[in-house]
C-alpha cells in the first residue's frame, strides 16, 4: 500500500479493557486518537486525558456580545436615533434596556454554544475512514475500539501496533485513509 | 479531592461522631445572642428596633429552613440521584421549624401586650402614618383589615408554622425509618407527600413573605414578592447545605462520599438561583419603575432618598445588593473551577448567606422611621440588634440541627438511590 494509511484500529471486548488501553495510550503520549464505544463509558474522558470542552468560552463571548448588542440597540434607538418623550422618563435608561439585554445575552450565548459545538466537532462530517471498517457495526453494539491515527507524531506501524496488542487489543490492523 | 467518587464503603459508621458537644456549644452561642438582644430592650424607646431586628433574624433562618424543605420535595419529585446525601443534611435542618415558632411567639406577644405597632404599624389604629393621618383614619387599611389585624395575623402565622412542622415531620420520619427497615415504600410515601405539599409550601412561603414582610408597608403591594422570597429561601438553603457538606468533608465523615460532581451540581443550583433572584428583583423594580405610580414607587423612594431629596444609606445597600447578591457571585459561579474547588466555593457560599441577610434587612428594616418619615439609617444601632438576633436564632437552629444529626445515620444508607449518588460521575 503506497498510500499513507489512516491509522491503526484495535478491538477490545470489555469496557475495562478499553479503559486501561486508553490510559496506556495517553501515558505513551499520543495526541491524535480516539475511542469508539457503544455507550458513554464513565471516566473514559479522564483515562484518555481529555480536557474539559472549551464550549463555555464560546458561550461567554456570545453572552458578552449579546449584552453589548442589547445596550447598544436601546442606547442607539431610544437615546439617539428615535427619541420619544414617554412620561417624562429619560430617553435612555438602563432599566427598560434590561429585558433586551437579558434576552439578547441568553440568545447569543446559546447560539454561540451550538455554533461552537458544530465547529469543534467539524460538522458536517460526511465521511470518516473508520466508517469503512466492518468493525464499526460491532462497536455500535458490544465491542470497543481504539483508533490511533497515522498523523500522530508518535505513530509507528510497528511500535504502536505492539502497544495496542500489549494492552489486549485484538485484530490490530491498518486502515485505509 | 478526587474527581471520581470512591467506591461506596460497605460499612458506613452507624452513628456519626459525637455531636453532643457541638449541640451544647451552639445552644450556648444562641442563648448568648438572645441575651444580648434582650439587653437592647433596656435602652429606652428601643423596643421596635430590637423587635424588627428579631423579625429579620427569624425570617432569615425560617427562609433557610423553608428552602431546605422545598429542596427535599424537589428532590423527591424529580426522583433525583445526586442529591440523596445532601438531602439528609436538609432533613436535619428542617427540624428547626418548631423552635422557630417558639422564637416567633415573643413578637406576637409583644404585639398583643404592647400598643400593637411594635413591628407591624397596622397593629395599632392610632399609629401615625407619615406625620398626618393614623392607621384608623386610612381607607386603604380598612380594605385590608380582615386579614391585617392582630387576631387573624397571629392565627395565620401559627397555622403556617404548624403546616411546615407537620410536612417536615412526615418527610423526616419516612427518611429516618427507611434507614432502619430499608423499605422502598417510604420513598413512595415521600414522593406522595412532596407532590401534595409542594404547592401548599409555596403558598405558605408566599404567605410569610406577604404577611410578615410586605405588610410592614401595607400600602404597597408586589405580586411577585413570594417568588423573591422563594429565591432567598433556596439560595440560603443551598449555601448552608454546601457549607455543611464541606464541614463534614473536612472533619472526615464525608471522605469517599462527597465527590466534585456533588459540588458541581449544587454549585449549578446556586448559580441558577442567583440569576433567578436577579430576575425576580428586576421584574419587581422594572414594573414599578415603568408604571411610576406614587403608591408603589414610595417603597423604593424610602430606600433611596430622605424627605429632602438627599441620598440615604439604603441606596448604597441597594447598589451593594445588585453587585454582591447578583453580579459578583453570578460571574464567579460561571466558572466550573469555582464550583468544584473548596477554597473558592466556600467563600462564595458564605458571601451569599451574608448578602441574603442583607437583602432581607433591606426589605424589612426601613419600616423603622426617623424624623420626617425617613427610614432610619442602615449603619446604626439597629444593625447590632439584627446581628445579635441572627446569632441568637441561628444558635438555636444549629442546636436543633446537631440534635437531629446525632440521632440518625450520616447518610440515607438504605435509600434506593444511594448507590447512584455515591457513584455519581460526570
Amino acid at each position: 500500500m503506497a498510500e499513507q494509511p489512516y491509522g491503526l484500529i484495535a478491538t477490545f471486548d470489555t469496557a475495562s479493557g478499553v479503559y486501561h488501553a486508553a490510559e496506556a495510550v495517553r501515558d505513551a503520549g499520543y495526541k491524535n486518537w480516539d475511542c469508539i464505544t457503544p455507550y458513554p463509558v464513565h471516566g473514559l474522558d479522564k483515562a484518555m486525558g481529555l480536557k474539559r470542552s472549551i464550549i463555555p468560552v464560546f458561550s461567554l463571548f456570545g453572552g458578552i456580545a449579546g449584552v453589548v448588542a442589547g445596550v447598544g440597540l436601546i442606547a442607539f434607538t431610544a437615546g439617539f436615533d428615535y427619541k420619544l418623550i414617554l412620561a417624562g422618563r429619560p430617553f435612555f435608561s438602563p432599566i427598560p434596556a434590561i429585558p433586551v439585554i437579558v434576552e439578547l445575552g441568553i440568545a447569543l450565548s446559546a447560539f454561540s454554544a451550538v455554533a461552537g459545538m458544530i465547529v469543534l466537532c467539524r460538522f458536517p462530517m460526511l465521511y470518516h475512514p473508520v466508517l469503512k471498517s466492518d468493525r464499526i457495526i460491532s462497536a455500535l453494539d458490544d465491542k470497543y475500539l481504539v483508533v490511533i491515527e497515522a498523523r500522530d507524531p508518535m505513530y509507528s506501524p510497528t511500535e504502536t501496533k505492539a502497544l495496542l496488542e500489549k494492552m489486549g487489543g485484538q485484530d490490530v490492523k491498518e486502515m485505509e485513509a | 479531592m478526587s474527581t471520581h467518587a470512591a467506591p461506596a464503603p460497605t460499612v458506613i459508621s452507624a452513628a456519626p461522631a459525637p455531636a453532643g458537644s457541638n449541640a451544647s456549644k451552639a445552644l450556648g452561642v444562641g442563648i448568648a445572642g438572645i441575651v444580648a438582644t434582650a439587653l437592647g430592650l433596656a435602652l429606652p424607646g428601643n423596643a421596635s428596633a430590637v423587635a424588627v431586628g428579631w423579625l429579620v433574624a427569624i425570617v432569615f433562618w425560617t427562609a433557610i429552613a423553608i428552602g431546605m424543605l422545598m429542596l427535599i420535595m424537589i428532590h423527591h419529585l424529580s426522583d433525583a440521584g445526586w442529591s440523596v446525601v445532601v438531602r439528609r443534611q436538609f432533613e436535619h435542618g428542617i427540624s428547626a421549624f418548631k423552635w422557630l415558632l417558639l422564637l416567633f411567639v415573643p413578637l406576637l406577644l409583644a404585639t398583643w401586650l404592647g400598643k400593637g405597632d411594635v413591628v407591624w404599624p397596622w397593629g395599632n389604629l392610632n399609629h401615625v402614618l407619615h406625620g398626618t393621618e393614623t392607621v384608623g383614619e386610612d381607607a386603604a387599611y380598612w380594605h385590608k383589615s380582615p386579614i391585617l389585624n392582630i387576631g387573624s395575623f397571629s392565627a395565620l402565622s401559627v397555622f403556617l408554622y404548624g403546616f411546615l412542622i407537620l410536612v417536615s415531620a412526615r418527610l423526616r420520619k419516612a427518611s429516618f425509618t427507611q434507614d432502619v427497615d430499608g423499605d422502598v415504600k417510604w420513598s413512595h410515601q415521600s414522593h406522595a407527600t412532596s407532590a401534595s405539599c409542594i404547592a401548599l409550601t409555596a403558598l405558605a412561603l408566599t404567605g410569610i413573605a406577604f404577611f410578615w414582610i410586605m405588610s410592614l408597608e401595607y400600602h404597597w403591594g408586589s405580586t411577585i414578592y413570594g417568588m423573591w422570597f422563594f429565591s432567598d429561601c433556596i439560595r440560603g438553603a443551598l449555601s448552608v447545605g454546601l457549607l455543611v457538606q464541606l464541614w463534614l468533608f473536612a472533619r472526615g465523615d464525608f471522605k469517599g462520599i462527597l465527590s466534585s460532581r456533588h459540588l458541581h451540581c449544587i454549585g449549578i443550583f446556586i448559580h441558577a438561583f442567583t440569576a433567578f433572584w436577579a430576575y425576580v428583583a428586576v421584574c419587581q423594580y422594572i414594573l414599578i419603575w415603568s408604571s411610576n405610580l406614587t403608591e408603589e414607587t414610595f417603597w423604593y423612594n424610602i430606600r433611596e432618598l430622605n424627605h429632602d431629596g438627599a441620598t440615604n444609606q439604603w441606596w448604597y445597600v441597594g447598589m451593594a445588593l445588585i453587585l454582591l447578591n447578583f453580579l459578583v457571585p453570578f460571574l464567579l459561579l460561571l466558572s466550573y473551577k469555582t464550583k468544584i474547588t473548596i477554597y473558592k466555593i466556600a467563600p462564595v457560599a458564605l458571601a451569599i448567606l451574608a448578602t441574603t441577610l442583607l437583602d432581607l434587612t433591606y426589605n424589612i428594616s426601613p419600616v423603622l422611621k426617623g424624623a420626617h418619615g425617613d427610614a432610619q439609617p442602615f449603619l446604626s444601632l439597629n444593625l447590632l440588634w439584627i446581628l445579635t438576633s441572627v446569632v441568637g436564632v441561628g444558635g438555636v437552629c444549629v442546636w436543633s440541627y446537631f440534635r437531629s444529626f446525632a440521632s440518625t445515620k450520616l447518610i440515607p444508607i438504605r435509600d434506593p438511590r444511594i448507590a447512584e449518588c455515591l457513584a455519581n460521575h460526570e
